[in-house]
């Protein structure tokens, strides 16, 4: 490097005297004041323009110290920010190149159907059907509608139906447990009990009571069997009445 | 060595200073004689250099504008303008260096790519000029681009600064180069 930055030849071939110079010089050394006054103008606003760079470019230092501070991650997000801005504005100029096309292509047509003849042109025609085209699609579309409507009217009332008979399913088994629970109670209670007791022994007597009877008759050695009316109340005494 | 930094010093009154670097001294020479001819109400100062950095001993005024030559029929020039680029602050590149590619003219000649150096001004985001130097009238227009480039730079010219410069050269290069 440093061989070659010996090579570096400074130049300043005719520093103010040079063809460069020429004007200033004359500037400098004019006798006419209107020359040195435009020179001084231009001398100011030249160094406004510096100044003005050099604010700008220590105010960019300045902005510079709190983004080293930034974490990177701020970083990337802001990346990620500023990168969803550029595709905003990107797909904001497709946007507006598309319609921008759109109407490009408007106006081409209207100037071209201008001059040419409405019945004849294929592009009328083409219009037409894809109206026609258009009015089917509408039509079909209107359809679809309605089916989906009904659809959806049948599918509520399905639903309305299902939640009834679960209610009603709901009824009949809260019905049911009712009618168990009657029934377990109704058995279980001292009364039920009491007289089943009673019929039991009621029950015991008139067996025995029957067998005292059928005793008898036999005993008397009547011929029960002639009698019909005697019959019947023989063979009655034969019941069991625990079968009853 | 420290790199080279713009705005480090105050610049002189009314004088504008510009730094061609490139391995072509004649050609270097020819466009520094060029642009002194051409008529400009600033005081220019012209400095060659054959690469960066520069020598830290001699005392030279602010430079405004460093204009990298590539001669597009060696290889040598572009490979020592990439390692000088090295050698420049990252502020350089707001608007205060440009490529220049000589030699496009004649394609048998050329030995590097076009589109070599067109990346090489697009990886440093600044303008690439084209320019035969070797014919003398599109060195003395390309010695009047360089003059006015040089003035804004140096902010002599008020309401534009190098900065604005960087976005309306920005106009003239190809648009699917942003893809690159």
């Amino acid at each position: 490097m440093e061989t070659q930055s010996e090579e570096q030849a400074v130049t300043k071939p005719a520093d103010s005297g040079g063809e460069g110079g020429p004007p200033q010089v004359a500037g400098a050394q004019a006798a006419r004041p209107e020359d040195r006054m435009t020179l001084l103008l231009r001398l100011r606003a030249q160094t406004k323009q510096q100044l003005l760079e050099y604010k700008s470019m220590v105010d960019a230092n300045e902005e510079k110290t709190p983004e080293q501070i930034m974490q990177e991650k701020q970083i990337e997000a802001k990346i990620e920010e500023l990168e969803n801005e550029v595709e905003e504005a990107k797909t904001a100029f497709e946007m507006k190149k598309l319609a921008l096309d759109r109407m490009q292509l408007s106006t081409a047509l209207k100037k071209h159907l201008e001059k040419v003849d409405i019945k004849t042109s294929v592009l009328m025609d083409n219009m037409k059907q894809i109206l026609n085209l258009n009015k089917l699609i509408m039509k079909s579309q209107q359809e679809t509608w309605d089916l989906e409507e009904k659809l959806l009217d049948v599918r509520k009332k399905r639903l309305q139906l299902k939640q009834a008979s679960e209610r009603k399913l709901l009824e009949i088994q809260t019905e049911k447990n009712k009618q168990k629970d009657d029934l377990d109670s109704m058995e279980n209670s001292d009364k039920i009990k009491a007289i089943q007791q009673n019929l039991e022994t009621e029950i015991q007597i008139t067996t025995v009571i029957q067998h005292v009877f059928q005793n008898l008759i036999l005993g008397s050695k009547v011929n029960w069997a002639e009698d019909p009316a005697l019959k019947e109340t023989v063979l009655q005494l034969e019941k069991n009445l625990t079968m009853i | 060595m420290s790199a080279l930094r713009p705005l480090d010093k105050l610049p002189g009154l009314n004088t504008a200073t510009i730094l061609l670097v490139g391995t072509e001294d004649a050609l270097l020479q020819q466009l520094a004689d060029s642009m002194l001819k051409a008529d400009c109400t600033s005081e220019l100062k012209v400095h060659l250099a054959r690469s960066l950095p520069l020598p830290c001993s001699v005392n030279r005024p602010r430079i405004d504008l460093i204009v990298f030559v590539v001669n597009l029929h060696s290889k040598l020039s572009l490979q020592s303008v990439e390692e000088s680029l090295c050698h420049l602050d990252a502020a350089f590149f707001l608007g205060k260096v440009a490529f220049l590619a000589t030699g496009a003219g004649r394609d048998s000649h050329c030995s590097i790519h076009r589109n070599t150096v067109v990346k090489l001004a697009h990886t440093y985001r600044s303008p690439l000029l084209f320019c035969d130097l070797e014919i003398e009238d599109f060195r003395a227009a390309m010695a009047q681009r360089l003059v006015r480039l040089l003035q804004i730079c140096a902010g002599h010219v008020p309401g534009v600064s190098a900065l604005n410069l960087l976005s309306l050269m920005r106009g003239s290069e190809n648009p699917s180069l942003e893809d690159l």
